[in-house]
């Protein structure tokens, strides 16, 4: 019998995940559209930033949370281990909050004062996106770095994290536009193909973690493996993460994008965000199991 | 650094009797637990906060040298990897190592952010709830910092723990190996002994009478950290494609084809 050991992190820590993936998506995604057309696509820079600035702040919070000690937090921002995925990535939360926060405040001054800082927008934004694919991907990575059959053997994971954060951040943002009424701009046309998108790097990514564990073969790794596709883990894998959160969205949206539709557009958004939630979920939890 | 401190764990010549495992919950001061029933002598299932040593038994068919069932222990412990995952893992800097070559977590730094239980190839480090921090086998770092050898090797009544520097030892273990195996014990071998194989070799490492399998040992452990460059580069593609993804999707304007 093997002696290793989980680290049991709680449902929290799923949804820091899931939320540091939001983020950085929809920093990115909003910088990319500013770069393309900061006037063209002005409605999908503000919802980008702001999303990203909603999505960023509980992080902080549930990471001190589940350090018990709140100002334990602090250790880790007296070192700086590039060995270890966490220390590196406590260290781009930190920068990325900052670009988020000033990102932010420039869309909200221009919204306030009828002024123009596209272009101070931009830098931030082109580093802060830098730091936001970092925020993404890095928990897939510090998963693969773990003695866990399931993560160390899969490879694709920071790959599938920032994939998803891409997924669901673009969902987000086209859910805010057609509930604010902008379903028909340019904006929200681009954005609904950017889900689509995303989607197929997602669906990529769950191939290849897949069949990295699969061809690692040793009695570990299949065991870690069937729990996820054919043991306790089976119907949030497949029923959530795949067919409802993956496939059918993947469908939904691309039939959205033939013949748009409100209730189409919308029922997509919000499958990505389910779907995106579970599979980051599903990981963790048969990992640790 | 000073030459490197070791501890050898003969298990040929283990009786099960666990007096390093009560010593070293007395020296170290670990305190009580709610048993396991794990139908054996094995108590308890795994490492924990409050059990640093621990006695395994293994019933394997076969393995004795004539053919029958072998009743194999091995008193496990933190083997202070000379590449710890466990310490590459910590993002503060709590896990640090000793001028004598073992590994030790510090408990005034360690955040309790639980990475390092995931880390460890062999499931040593445990996390205590009610100190919030992660905790292992020291080495007894107090005892070897004065002269004294490690609480478990000095309670071991058949000297199947030894403790000295790791260049003796090794010597000495592979003279062991050869002596069993002239004695019909056909599968004796080391674990962890070579510097030059997996994870640098263990400062704290084994003679077993059978193959690592049979023992649960991972066979061929790696050190998780090997895995961030693959990884990384995976999620640069993941970047790369999104980025393009973007790039596609805001360029082609309202006319609904790709671009
Ligand atoms: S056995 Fe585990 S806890 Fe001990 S040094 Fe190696 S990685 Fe760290
Ligand atoms: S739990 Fe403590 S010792 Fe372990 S990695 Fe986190 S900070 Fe370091």
């Amino acid at each position: 019998m093997s002696l290793l050991q989980s680290s049991h992190w709680p449902f929290l820590i799923d949804v820091y995940f899931f939320l540091g993936g939001l983020a950085g998506g929809a920093f990115v995604i909003a910088t990319v559209a500013g770069l393309v057309g900061s006037r063209l696509y002005r409605d999908v820079v503000r919802a980008g930033y702001y999303v990203a600035l909603l999505a960023l702040i509980p992080c902080p919070l549930i990471l001190i949370v589940d350090l018990g000690v709140p100002g334990r937090f602090l250790n880790m921002m007296k070192t700086f281990n590039p060995q270890s995925p966490m220390s590196m990535g406590s260290w781009a939360l930190a920068v990325f909050g900052l670009c988020v926060g000033l990102a932010a405040l420039f869309t909200l001054i221009e919204d306030l004062q009828r002024k123009n800082l596209s272009n101070q927008k931009l830098i931030v934004g082109v580093i802060g996106g830098v730091f936001g694919f970092f925020v993404a991907a890095y928990p897939g990575v510090l998963l693969g770095a773990t003695a866990r059959p399931l993560w160390t053997n899969g490879h694709a994971l920071g790959a599938l994290f920032l994939a998803v954060g891409a997924s669901t951040a673009a969902a987000a943002i086209a859910l805010i536009l057609t509930l604010a009424g902008r379903a028909a701009g340019e904006g929200a046309t681009a954005i609904r193909r950017m889900t689509v998108l995303a989607l197929l790097i997602q669906a990529l990514s769950i191939v290849v973690f897949i069949v990295a564990v699969q061809g690692a073969g040793s009695a570990a790794s299949d065991r870690a493996l069937a729990l996820l596709l054919s043991g306790p883990f089976k119907m949030t894998f497949w029923v959530g993460a795949i067919i409802v959160g993956t496939v059918v969205p993947l469908l939904l949206g691309l039939a959205d994008l033939k013949r748009p539709s409100l209730a189409l557009s919308a029922v997509t958004a919000l499958l990505v965000l389910v779907g995106g939630f579970l599979v980051k979920y599903v990981v963790m939890a048969a990992g640790q199991a | 650094m000073a030459r490197t401190l070791a501890m050898f764990t003969d298990t040929s010549l283990c009786i099960g009797c666990r007096a390093c495992q009560v010593a070293c919950k007395q020296w170290n001061e670990l305190g009580p637990e709610v048993p396991d029933w794990t139908g054996s002598y094995q108590n308890h299932t795994h490492f924990t906060d409050k059990t640093f040593r621990l006695v395994r038994f293994f019933e394997a068919p076969g393995a004795a040298p004539n053919g029958d069932l072998a009743w194999l222990l091995m008193s496990d412990v933190c083997k202070h990897c000379a590449d710890a995952g466990c310490l590459n893992a910590c993002p503060t800097g709590a896990i640090y190592r000793t001028e004598h070559g073992t590994v030790n977590i510090n408990q005034d730094v360690c955040n309790g952010c639980r990475y390092c239980v995931s880390a460890c190839p062999f499931g040593v480090v445990s996390f205590n709830e009610q100190t919030g921090t992660a905790t292992k086998c020291t080495f007894c770092n107090d005892r070897i910092h004065n002269g004294l050898g490690p609480a478990c090797a000095k309670a071991c009544p058949t000297e199947s723990i030894q403790f000295g520097f790791r260049d003796d030892l090794v010597v000495k273990a592979q003279k062991r190996v050869e002596t069993l195996k002239g004695m019909g014990f056909k599968e004796a071998q080391l674990y962890g002994a070579d510097s030059k194989g997996f994870l640098g070799g263990l400062n704290a490492f084994f003679l077993l009478l059978g193959k690592p399998e049979t023992y649960g040992l991972p066979v061929n452990p790696k050190l998780p950290q090997k895995n961030i460059f693959v990884d990384s580069l995976l999620s640069i593609g993941s970047a790369v494609l999104v980025g393009v993804g973007a790039l596609m999707a805001f360029r082609s304007r309202g006319d609904g084809k790709e671009g």
